[in-house]
């Protein structure tokens, strides 16, 4: 589609150049001072960023897809709910913990999410968002018409630790960092991989693509496949470091906030990016909790504030470059 | 066996009665969209959160809770209100849609987010109820049981879409849209004003917008959801007719309107809206490009 989607990703070769290794440094300071946190702040605010760094892999999960296939997914609510519900029933019924139910959730959402993409794969992108907002509308009535799985209204508990007899807000903590910071990896990887070449190929120049033997089909596929797997991540993870899983918390909402999360972070592909996108869906309701219906219109205004930005920035400071004495 | 045929003829012509009523509404959300989306490339997900502050502001102008007029009155202001907001909406988001419409696709949403709180901060999350003033009579026609109201959907729809295609069909704005619908930079050289085809696009979507939800809250109530929910019926009807075409969103809406009805009534209400993600994901399957696309192969 267009290049505004993509501000910076055209420009990075294979080797890495020196202001990327400069920003992978700081990335690993960041890590480092995230992992330092709990000795600091208690309580409510580890709380508060393990949901945070949870809802920072869900926005990678809309980011990636919007930037590896040009595609929006007003559903991916959906598919943080199929982990979410995985690691909640899986405890309920086997007693096993989030490390063993964490691998089911995802295969589960990659191929969901395949199946989703396969029925629009040879045609437009706004058909993807259509089924996906379908999605997203009829999965509070599975939930809650399958109670006896899922608990129905009242949701389900998840108590089970990853290392039994470690504090339990420590863990609630360090799982989602760990996982961010996995995921964050995994996609700057990817971004090197020839699979992730091909899958930006075949998004930005079709025709060549198709020349080089990638086809089209599999390309969107993929990527639906990565973007929903990395979803299911998310909502695992939130299911855990939040300890509970609601159908309230998997909505048309949810999977449009993701999106909002995604644009706020201008699609960004690293940590620190995923960080803001994540920090704004985690803040805003908590700053906006006595007035619920502010929240709609502060989501509006930020993405449209970030569209508009993202689409004058570049021409503005055109503009000044071009008068020598500024404006 | 007659049992089963006479309660199928008891059941089943009501049904598909019903559903061509509530299909034809489908079909008003669904030309919206499709208006919209033939001319600028841009799904507008903002159309039912503006269609129900429509309904809304209805409501709010003839209840009292903002002011008592006469219904008539309420309406019209009500249609002046969305079209200064669909104008806006387009001003705000033309300089995207030239760049991508994926962009602009995303912005509505922005927009439809706005809509949908200023709804909830002006009315609340009460539910209200909103009636068409029109007599209520009954009669019975071949075994159907024919009201008022049905009429009156019929006809607003018969008369709203036959002025539409009227004047797609035969006015210069019309033929300026489909020029503009098949060829975009063809049409801009030919000295065709894009903008004010998309904005007649806009005004009219959002036009046909209020019709559809001021007439399909009758039969539910009216919260800050229920015509979002209404619309995720339009999309599928656009789905189902294709999104570019006009005449497929018609027949794709009454298409909904009695699947979903019979659905409702044969399997189970509960699951309506999973219905509809099986509909569109099985459309996609089996017509991608909509039911009146005609099958043609391309040359390499």
């Amino acid at each position: 589609m267009s290049d505004a989607l993509a501000p910076t990703s055209a420009g990075s070769p294979l080797p890495m150049p020196a202001g990327a290794l400069a920003m992978r440094a700081g990335t690993v300071v960041l890590v480092l001072a995230l992992a330092a946190v709990p000795f600091v702040l208690k309580g409510s605010w580890t709380y508060a960023l393990g949901v945070t760094f949870a809802n920072s892999i869900a926005v990678l999960s809309v980011s990636v897809l919007v930037r590896y296939g040009g595609e929006v997914s007003i559903g991916h609510g959906f598919f943080a709910a199929v982990g979410a519900y995985s690691v909640a029933i899986l405890e309920q019924r086997l007693g096993v913990s989030v490390v063993l139910s964490l691998p089911v959730g995802v295969a589960l959402g990659v191929l969901l999410g395949i199946a989703f993409a396969f029925p629009s794969r040879n045609i437009s992108g706004i058909y993807l968002a259509v089924s996906t907002m379908a999605l997203a509308l009829a999965l509070p009535e599975l939930i809650n018409n399958a109670s006896d799985f899922t608990g129905g209204y009242q949701g389900l508990y998840v108590a089970k630790p990853v290392i039994p007899g470690a504090d339990m807000g420590l863990q609630r903590y360090y799982v989602p960092l760990v996982a961010l910071v996995a995921v964050a990896y995994a996609l700057s990887q990817l971004r090197r991989s020839r699979q992730g070449m091909a899958m930006l190929l075949a998004r930005t120049h079709p025709a060549a693509a198709d020349a080089f033997g990638t086809r089209r089909v599999w390309a969107r596929i993929a990527v639906m496949g990565v973007s929903c797997g990395i979803a299911a991540l998310a909502g695992s993870v939130l299911a855990f470091a939040s300890s509970t899983v609601s159908p309230s918390g998997y909505t048309l909402w949810t999977s449009i906030f993701l999106l909002v999360g995604s644009v706020v972070s201008v699609y960004g592909l690293t940590l620190p990016r995923a960080l803001i996108g994540g920090a704004f869906l985690t803040i805003v309701p908590q700053l906006l909790s006595a007035s619920g219906a502010w929240i709609p219109v502060m989501y509006g205004v930020a993405l449209l504030a970030v569209i508009l930005a993202a689409h004058f920035a570049p021409r503005l400071g055109a503009l000044v470059r071009r008068r020598p004495g500024g404006v | 066996m007659s049992g089963f045929l006479d309660s199928l003829a008891y059941d089943l012509f009501p049904l598909v009665w019903s559903g061509i009523v509530t299909g034809c509404l489908y079909a008003l959300g669904a030309l919206g969209l499709v208006m919209i989306f033939k001319c600028s490339r841009v799904v507008n997900f903002s159309h039912g959160n503006v269609a129900g502050f429509a309904a809304f502001l209805v409501y709010g102008f003839s209840s009292g809770a903002l002011m008592s007029l006469s219904w008539g009155t309420a309406v019209l202001l009500a249609v002046v209100c969305v079209v200064a907001i669909a104008f806006l909406t387009y001003a705000l988001i033309s300089p995207l849609i030239a760049e991508s419409d994926l962009t602009a696709t995303i912005a509505t949403l922005g927009v439809g987010l706005i809509i949908q709180g200023a709804t909830l901060l002006v009315f609340g999350a009460d539910i209200v109820s909103l009636d068409l003033p029109v007599p209520r009579f009954s009669t019975s026609l071949l075994g159907l049981r024919i009201t008022g109201y049905d009429l009156t959907v019929l006809s607003v729809a018969v008369v709203t879409i036959g002025t539409l295609f009227f004047v797609i069909d035969h006015t210069k704005l019309g033929i300026a849209f489909r020029a503009i619908s098949s060829n975009p930079f063809a049409a801009e050289v030919c000295g065709l004003n894009l903008r004010r085809v998309h904005v007649f696009a806009w005004v009219v979507a959002a036009g046909l917008g209020v019709v559809g939800a001021l007439l399909i809250v009758p039969t539910t109530f009216l919260s800050a959801t229920t015509v979002a929910a209404f619309m995720l019926q339009a999309f599928a009807a656009a789905v189902v007719g294709g999104f570019a075409s006009l005449p497929g969103s018609l027949i794709g809406g009454i298409m909904i309107g009695i699947l979903m009805n019979l659905f409702t009534f044969y399997v189970s209400p509960e699951y309506s809206s999973t219905f509809l993600l099986v509909v569109i994901l099985a459309a996609l399957n089996v017509f991608p490009n909509g039911i009146l696309a005609t099958v043609s192969g391309s040359r390499v």
